[in-house]
């Protein structure tokens, strides 16, 4: 049940960071090293090696599993029957670490704080493998952000925000760390002050669906998720409560919610960790008593397409289905392999349009992609958008995709139109900020 | 922040060993606030994160041991772990400072202090670390506790038995019932890792130890509660109700964050209907499965590929989990190609008549696409469509002819191979389409196509017309084809000889064929059965005609899943490397301890049918070593090798055994050959299981190394070990 180590390459596969193998031979990373990298240069296109790689050649059988941020690949090498769930869960936990310290994980961030992150990576993952301590909260008083040591140092600067009031006595000090772990909360530190307590929750929806060639959908799925951030003092015992809790199915939360307390009354009751946490991922499916079980999928594309040879001609029209603003509406269309280039012109047509909009659109082809992109910043809800052209191919039947991908943000709207009802405090007496908002975004397959 | 940017960066340049010491040793002098020396450390450290050697600095940098700066420590700490293990004459040096820190002020300082001594198995310090870490056991702070927990499993693999001596087992087994759900889980992790291993304590857990457990489950980090909710797997139920009732308190984790503490909490759930009696019940959580699964689906590639393996394992077995939500593993155009092939696998499994319409449409829809590995399985899997599903036969055909017609060579050979398999499984109704498919005879250049193409011109010779002009033709190249093809040609060429005896090109084709497969062919295959043919028409014709055209057994997709006790031991290991490469693990991972359903009364009877029974193989626990290229490193840890090898399992049993036989119960298996789990229809996986359900396992030598003549689809079940009946 545990994780050799952890290795960072960066991107022309050299390592930057490795965790200790000290119970291993010295061979041992580089053989996962070299595996992974022999797997990469043998995949055909990118993102097409398998995540788990089996590393069984020698006398020794492991799994090296990898994930690529930044031009990085953070790979954890796994040997024994582990899960490798666990693997991907603690790098996900890991760089969300590294986020959360450094701002931008970068190849240049982590060599210019490798001593930060060596010690986040002992923390962490316990020499044997066994992660450790990944809730951000109890790190951030045993390992101090770039931030705070920078903060130290000028000792005069104002505070940054965001970041809470540890404590620091006496910086490195003798009961620095015992804080952390005897706090009664695994999730939260004890003792927090802040001047002014706040709590905000930014509900965000985002629908994956495909649609089919004949213009009918084929899976729309909304998938929801409570992001919250808290800057609240004590241990503060928070209720919420919705209106319409039962629009959320399939709910998974953060370890600070009472299950118990969610099945029985349909109210979130939590004690939450500082700083940003995600409370709750859920599902939004529409009532039942529809007979269609998908969510509409909030605007209609027309495509016409005419394939030549060496080449083809397309006319695509947009048309949006909802009342409010759609922005950063992004056409993704994979021309082929061969294709050489693309000749487009943009219109707009209906009632309330009044220029021509080339100010809310444009296109691009990425010649090296391969990708034509068409891009509209913001999209009104009457009238609709033409993207007319031709693309060119070096063979005579080109393949181009047969599916648009699209992508869309639409601020301030959601899907299942999830509303709070009201957030208690309960356990402490401060007066709190409290702010919910909502963002819907979607990215749809739209096939012809 | 962004000044020390280039300043650091430096660190990285390959360091010198003497410009270190000498920095070292300036640093002696005149040291405010220890920033010099600060400074060489962490360019020390830098150095070792690379793989540099600093090993020769050992002498210097631990000089540094005594510094009171948490910073610097812990770089020195992080050094002898590095490096401790190779100065075995050195490290008596560092013992004083080790046995200071483990009597610290500061837990972190302890903490680190008993980790640091546990990475070092030379001698002297495991000795000194025994009574350090007994004390750190109990120590009043949860973080020493919860890192002497790990220690100790550490201090087991240097020396199980010695460790078993000094009675850290027992130890570790009273931090089970620590009030610090940290700490529990981490002694759990601690003795899960004993209990796996070969040559470890058997870790097993009776109800009271496993209710306690679960209480802590709350309190625990997420990798907590993955640690203690694996654990339940080492225990077993008596009675069905005990079983139920842990399963009622499980399944409130499906609603957890993390996806390893999903799947994991589906393992456990998996593992106790094993031994459940309430069919609703068993029902009820294979529903609430479901959705936890797709869930998975909305994460990163990596991930849904993990899940989906699972999942496909998961359908096999319950078959009404996710019955309805074959939507879900629908395609999308830039998903990765390993998640596609997944997810086409899961498509196939969990299509049915109610909605092989809308798998069929999407299927198509994948064909048309660009990666050729894709399109390929996507086009065999509208041909086990048809096999599978009998109601959508007739669309799958028109769909492949449609296929056909695209000429694209690929697709074409594909839809040949599956087409074969359809005419297997339905005699006599498709045999219409057969002058479709000869019009693509030129583009078959891969073996398996050109064999199934044969098969189908020698099967059907008195349907076409010019069947011996066809295989005339394809002849030709005989002596340059692969084994399979020639196998098929050969049969093939008989089969029209019997079929049309009187046409003299048939004559003499079927004697230049038996003549190039007994003279020219080096293959004793091929030449046996050459000769085998020729004496059979040679003395009968009439018997031969009756065993070469007998009647072939209709194949069926039945024998598609895997062998039910393989299911069930698999999925013991759901979401680890095991079922991601659907194995077992202790077959390809050295040292893994395999896992199977223990008896116990409230297993269910067929369950018990098919059990697999557990040989804990007696081999000798071993470090795993890699003899690779590049340095090894010069001295090894004395591992627990040869000379504890032969110690016959756990002293310590007996110990445990005599005392506190409710904590850790170490009985092997039980005597109660239990009746008392009575037969209910599990009308979940199709009942009892059929053992041979390989539709030619009887068929023996007729038409035993035809190789043409195994379907693909249908891998049976039942043939040993293989297990790899998957499109993957």
């Amino acid at each position: 049940m545990a994780i050799d180590g952890l290795i960072i390459l960066d991107p022309t596969g050299r390592p930057i960071i490795q965790s200790s193998y000290t119970t291993y031979p010295a061979a041992y990373p580089l053989l996962h090293i070299e595996a992974l990298n022999n797997a990469l240069a043998k995949a055909p296109r990118e993102g097409s090696v398998d995540p788990v790689i089996y590393v069984g050649e020698l006398s020794c059988s492991s799994a090296c599993c990898h994930v690529e941020v930044g031009g990085m690949r953070f790979l954890a090498t796994i040997s024994g029957d582990v899960d490798p769930l666990i693997a991907f869960a603690f790098l996900d936990a890991f760089i969300e670490i590294l986020q959360d310290y450094f701002g931008v994980v970068s190849v240049a961030t982590l060599k210019d704080n490798f001593d930060i992150v060596y010690q986040l990576l002992e923390e962490t993952l316990d020499s044997s493998g066994h992660p450790l301590t990944t809730s951000p909260n109890l790190l951030s008083d045993i390992v101090l952000s770039p931030s705070l040591i920078s903060k130290l140092l000028a000792s005069v600067s104002p505070a940054t925000p965001g970041v809470p009031s540890v404590r620091q006595g006496g910086s490195f000090g003798s009961n620095g760390a015992s804080g952390a772990f005897t706090s009664p909360i695994p999730w939260r530190k004890a003792g927090v002050r802040h001047n002014h307590n706040e709590i905000l929750f930014d509900v965000v929806e985002e629908m994956r669906g495909i649609v089919g060639k004949n213009g009918t959908t084929l899976v729309s799925n909304v998938f929801g998720k409570i992001e919250s951030n808290s800057k609240l003092s004590g241990t503060p015992d928070l209720t919420l409560t919705f209106t319409n809790p039962n629009v959320m199915t399939d709910c998974a939360f953060h370890p600070c919610v009472r299950l118990q307390k969610w099945t029985r009354d349909n109210a979130l009751s939590f004690v939450p960790p500082e700083g940003r946490f995600i409370l709750a991922d859920y599902q939004y499916r529409p009532p039942q008593s529809a007979l269609v079980s998908n969510v509409p999928i909030p605007l209609s594309l027309k495509a016409n397409m005419d394939m030549g040879e060496f080449g083809g001609t397309f006319a695509l029209t947009l048309t949006s289905r909802l009342i409010k603003v759609m922005e950063n509406l992004e056409l993704k269309f994979y021309l082929g392999e061969d294709a050489t280039s693309a000749q487009c012109t943009l219109s707009s047509a209906g009632s309330s349009v009044g220029s021509v909009g080339s100010a809310d659109g444009s296109w691009s082809f990425n010649s090296r992609t391969k990708m034509l992109q068409w891009e509209i910043l913001n999209m009104r809800s009457s009238g609709s958008w033409i993207l007319r052209g031709s693309w060119t191919s070096k063979i005579k039947a080109p393949r181009p995709a047969h599916a648009f991908q699209i992508h869309f943000e639409i601020p301030s709207y959601s899907f299942s139109s999830l509303k709070v009802d009201q957030l208690r405090l309960s356990s402490e007496t401060y007066k709190m900020y409290k702010g919910v908002r909502m963002r819907s975004k979607g990215s749809i397959e739209w096939r012809w | 922040m962004s000044t020390q940017h280039g300043q650091d960066a430096k660190f990285f340049q390959r360091g010198k060993i003497e410009e270190f010491r000498a920095e070292l040793q300036a640093a002696e002098a005149k040291d405010k606030k220890f920033q010099k020396r600060k400074t060489v450390l962490k360019k020390i450290v830098a150095n070792i994160t690379m793989g540099n050697d600093m090993s020769p600095l050992f002498h210097d940098v631990i000089q540094c041991i005594g510094t009171p700066l948490l910073e610097i420590k812990k770089m020195v700490y992080l050094f002898l772990v590095s490096y401790g293990r190779s100065k075995p004459d050195q490290i008596h040096l560092v013992i004083p400072s080790f046995l200071q820190d483990c009597n610290d002020r500061n837990p972190l300082i302890r903490a680190l202090a008993i980790r640091t001594m546990s990475y070092i198995p030379i001698p002297v310090v495991t000795e000194a670390l025994t009574d350090q870490l007994r004390h750190c056991l109990k120590d009043r702070d949860p973080y020493v506790r919860k890192t002497a927990a790990i220690c100790v499993a550490k201090v087991y693999t240097a020396d199980p038995r010695k460790a078993e001596r000094k009675g850290f087992v027992e130890l570790l087994r009273d931090m089970l019932i620590d009030e610090n759900a940290t700490v529990v889980s981490n002694a759990v992790a601690a003795l899960s890792e004993i209990g796996d291993r070969q040559d470890g304590v058997i870790f097993k857990l009776n109800l009271t130890i496993a209710n306690k457990l679960l209480s802590a489950l709350g309190e625990s980090s997420e990798w907590g509660q993955i640690y203690i909710l694996d654990s339940l797997l080492r225990y077993v139920p008596e009675q069905h109700a005990d079983a139920e009732m842990m399963a009622e308190r499980v399944i409130v984790q499906l609603q957890h964050a993390n996806s390893a503490v999903v799947l994991t909490t589906i393992k456990v759930l998996l593992y106790l209907m094993n031994y459940m009696g309430d069919r609703r019940l068993i029902d009820y959580i294979c529903r609430k499965m479901g959705p936890p699964l797709v869930t998975l689906l909305s994460s990163g590639p990596e991930v849904q590929y993990v899940a989906l393996r699972n999942i496909l394992l998961i359908i096999q077995r319950r078959p009404t989990v996710l019955k309805n939500d074959v939507k879900a593993f629908f395609c999308k155009y830039n998903d990765p190609i390993y998640v596609k092939l997944a997810k086409l696998e899961i498509m196939y499994r969990l299509a049915r008549e109610e909605n092989a319409r809308e798998v069929l449409a999407e299927l198509e829809e994948y064909a048309s696409e660009v990666d050729v590995d894709f399109v390929r399985k996507a086009v065999r899997s509208i041909g086990r469509l048809a096999i599978k599903v009998e109601p959508a036969a007739d669309k799958c055909i028109e769909s492949l002819l449609k296929l056909i017609e695209t000429k694209v060579t690929y697709v074409v050979q594909e839809a040949v191979i599956v087409t074969k398999d359809i005419f297997r499984r339905y005699p006599g109704k498709y045999e219409g389409i057969i002058p479709k498919i000869c019009e693509n005879l030129d583009a078959l250049d891969e073996p398996e196509a050109k064999a199934a193409m044969v098969w189908i011109l020698g099967q059907f010779a008195d349907k076409i017309d010019n069947a011996e002009e066809l295989l005339d033709d394809l002849v030709y190249s005989f002596l340059d084809e692969p084994a399979e093809v020639q196998l098929a040609h050969l049969t093939a060429v008989v089969k029209l000889f019997i079929y049309k005896s009187q046409s003299e090109v048939t004559k003499a084709l079927v004697h230049k064929v038996l003549k190039w497969a007994t003279e020219d062919i080096d293959n004793p295959d091929l030449r046996d059965r050459g000769f085998m043919y020729w004496r059979m028409l040679a003395m009968n014709p009439a018997v031969a005609a009756e065993i070469v055209l007998a009647e072939k057994p209709a194949i069926t997709t039945d024998s598609d899943r895997m062998d039910r006790g393989a299911l069930d031991q698999l999925l013991l290991h759901t979401g680890t490397l095991g079922s991601i490469y659907h194995k077992n693990p202790e077959t390809f991972i050295r040292n893994a301890a395999g896992r199977a359903l223990i008896d116990s009364p409230a297993l269910n009877t067929n369950s018990r049918a098919v059990l697999v029974s557990l040989a804990r193989p007696q081999l000798p626990p071993m470090a795993i070593s890699v003899s690779g290229p590049g340095p090894v490193e010069p001295t090894r840890p004395p591992q627990p090798s040869e000379a504890t090898n032969n110690v016959p399992l756990p002293t310590i049993m007996e110990s445990s055994r005599s005392d506190e036989r409710d904590l850790l119960d170490v009985e092997g298996d039980d005597g109660a050959g239990g009746d008392s789990g009575e037969g209910y229809p599990e009308g979940d996986d199709d009942g009892p299981v059929t053992k041979a359900a390989d539709p030619y396992a009887s068929l023996g030598g007729a038409f035993g190394g035809y190789v043409t003549d195994v379907p693909q689809p249908v891998t049976g079940g039942s043939r040993g070990g293989d297990l790899d009946d998957l499109l993957l």
